[in-house]
């Protein structure tokens, strides 16, 4: 008779031991499936968050040690610049480079424009120093949906459409101002620049809120956001370019795939127009970090829970397998004495506990099923105040490494408890137990 | 050539005061011998050591002129002998047939019924028969190995004497029919006279009795 159908009969016919073995197999079992869809979930939330956010590279002025030498003015010391820009030549570098998906600068304050068709919310002081009134600050960007305001989420659009790198007098204002002047998407603003002693009309492309309820006691039209809007970068260039034609002063580089961000990094740094040049390349992964962390802890969290999981399931099934295996002295004794093998004996037993556990671990799933949502919320409040993105559920794809992983503990566990068998003397069946 | 042969066996436990000395003797096929002493005068050791249960201190057992450690003593438990404990020493969970089938591969039916055994006891849970029931499915487990050499320790010993008779019966049929060499250790003159061959151990020493 072969260990397998010795062991068929003894889950047959041990009913009690067998049911008990099934329940603690398939409580296991499921705590195990239940980790690995966790695991599974935030590897997957991890990865969605990468490709969703992507990566950035931000290329700034290199201020240290460039700003002269100061100048003493009626203000006190002013310093000013004296370093190379981001000119146009190493945009188009920088854009060609394979992995770049796109750019942006976003640079506060870029224009700052009075009012002569409109009027902006009025602040505590009505401090005017032109002809139209007070000026308010404009953001100037290549594409103000990539602005980050807008990427947070402050800032929403609700009609019209955001700039783009091809637009020249565009604008975007916010809700409020385009219904304290009662202006809409399509209407032209016109705006004094003190700095340029010019006025230049711009096109309302969009209109955005998420402005509202800020403006507190501001002193000036600038100090209150519903004032402050967005253009676009050609216009502003074409506005200073008798006075001022350096470049950016920021760039923000968008990679498609974060995990290459570093290659990238490095061809960007090569490029021949970056070479000598007083300027600042970095890897921003901030974004990304704000969102991964979290998941990031969860992944170590259930991983340890995992492996404490397996840990715990061992000593259970040893002690439990050293008891039953004691109690079984005799059957050992009469089967050494037939001249089976220990290994045929303890594959015996390893066999016995795989029948029970291949039924278990299938009988898991449902428990897996309440366990997932009620643990999920258990690890999530162990890692972060809010509750990242997880869809979290039981796949079949997840039984084969339960499977394997169960077979290794069941394996473990046998051969941990076997100690017995193995120090048992088949002389021991004509005198201790007989 | 005798089937099983002992060789100035020595035996003791940890090397210290030896429980068998110098012993020697030869079993044939067809015989039924019997091992008579007190207890504690080393009979089971003996069993054991001709059962491959356990090693000699000194000296072989040799199986048709072979040395049974040569081939390994699970090897020659497993195809040369089979043992009948006092205590019949079946597997609970198993019927009877199922604890025959332990060590045949034929259809076991045959052999308990041979035995006495009823189709439905063969099938009924071993723990539901009785003593003398029990030490018959003992005896057919060790006829279905087919092995040449069985081996008894006390098998009537927790028998009536009625039921000692059919199972002393049986052992003589397995020697004088079924041509096995049964060796019956035991403490019971009575069962000693069975036999064909005394050995009686005395001092740890082995000799003839008759």
């Amino acid at each position: 008779m072969s260990f397998i159908i010795r062991s068929y009969l003894y889950c047959k016919r041990q009913r009690f031991k067998t049911f008990i073995l099934f329940l603690i197999l398939t409580l296991i079992a499921a705590f195990m499936l239940t980790g690995i869809a966790v695991r599974d979930a935030a590897n997957k939330g991890t990865a969605n968050v990468r490709t969703s956010i992507g990566g950035k590279l931000e290329l700034n002025l290199d201020t240290e040690g460039h700003m002269g030498s100061g100048e003493q003015t009626e203000w006190g010391t002013t310093y000013c610049y004296n370093g190379d820009f981001i000119t146009q030549d190493i945009v188009d570098a920088i854009s060609k480079v394979d992995g770049v998906v796109y750019y942006n600068t976003e640079e506060t304050g870029g224009y700052y424009g009075a009012g002569v068709n409109f009027k902006y919310l009025p602040a505590e002081y009505g401090l005017s120093y032109t002809p139209y009134g007070e000026s308010s600050s404009y953001t100037v960007t290549l594409s103000s949906e990539k602005c980050k305001d807008f990427q947070s989420g402050k800032y929403k659009l609700v009609s019209g459409r955001h700039i783009t790198p091809n637009d020249k007098y565009a604008c975007l204002i916010s809700k409020e101002l385009a219904d304290y002047n009662k202006l809409s998407v399509g209407d032209k603003v016109k705006m004094y620049s003190l700095d340029s002693d010019s006025q230049a009309s711009f096109e309302i492309v969009g209109i955005f809120d998420g402005t509202e309820g800020s403006q507190g006691n501001a002193l000036t039209v600038d100090q209150i956001p519903a004032n402050c809007g967005y253009l676009d970068c050609a216009s502003v260039y074409d506005i200073f370019k008798d006075i001022d034609d350096e470049g950016y002063s920021q760039l923000t580089i968008y990679v498609k795939d974060p995990v290459n961000i570093q290659n990238i990094y490095n061809k960007i740094s090569a490029l021949p127009e970056l070479k000598g040049k007083t300027l600042k390349l970095s890897i921003d992964t901030d974004e990304i970090d704000a969102v991964s962390t979290p998941l990031t802890s969860l992944q170590k969290l259930v991983n340890t829970t995992i492996i404490i999981i397996a840990i715990v399931s061992v000593i259970i099934l040893t002690i439990l397998l050293s008891i039953w295996i004691r109690g079984r002295k005799k059957e050992i004794g009469v089967l050494l004495s037939i001249g089976k093998s220990k290994y045929n004996i303890i594959m015996q037993i390893f066999t016995e506990t795989l029948f029970v556990a291949v039924i278990s671990f299938a009988a898991s799933v449902p428990l897996s099923f309440y366990l997932s949502n009620n643990l999920t919320i258990f690890f999530i409040a162990k890692v972060t105040a809010k509750t990242p993105d997880l869809n979290i559920h039981i796949d079949t794809a997840y039984m084969l490494p339960l499977y394997l992983i169960g077979i290794l503990l069941i394996a473990v566990s046998v051969i941990a408890s076997s100690w017995t068998i193995v120090r048992l003397h088949p002389k021991d069946i004509l005198t201790k137990i007989s | 050539m005798s089937i099983l042969k002992i060789c100035n066996v020595n035996y003791s436990y940890d090397g210290s005061k030896k429980t068998l000395k110098n012993i020697c003797a030869e079993f044939d096929k067809g015989k039924i011998y019997a091992i008579l002493g007190p207890s504690g005068c080393g009979k089971t050791t003996l069993l054991s050591l001709l059962g491959g249960l356990d090693e000699p201190s000194d000296g072989q057992v040799l199986f048709q002129g072979e040395d049974i450690s040569r081939k390994g003593l699970a090897w020659h438990r497993k195809n040369n002998v089979a043992f009948i404990f006092q205590s019949y020493n079946l597997i609970d969970y198993m019927t009877p047939a199922e604890n025959v089938a332990l060590t045949s591969k034929l259809t076991p039916l045959p052999i308990l019924e041979r035995l006495g055994l009823t189709k439905e006891e063969a099938r009924r849970n071993v723990l539901k028969l009785s003593g003398g029931q029990q030490q018959r499915v003992a005896i057919a487990r060790a006829l279905a190995s087919d092995a040449s050499v069985i081996l008894a320790d006390e098998p009537t010993g927790n028998l009536d004497e009625d039921t000692a008779d059919e199972i002393t019966k049986i052992l003589k049929e397995c020697a004088h029919q079924m041509n096995k060499c049964v060796i019956i250790v035991t403490h019971s003159n009575d069962l000693a006279k069975q036999a064909d061959v005394i050995f009686r151990l005395k001092k740890n020493e082995l000799f003839v009795a008759s």
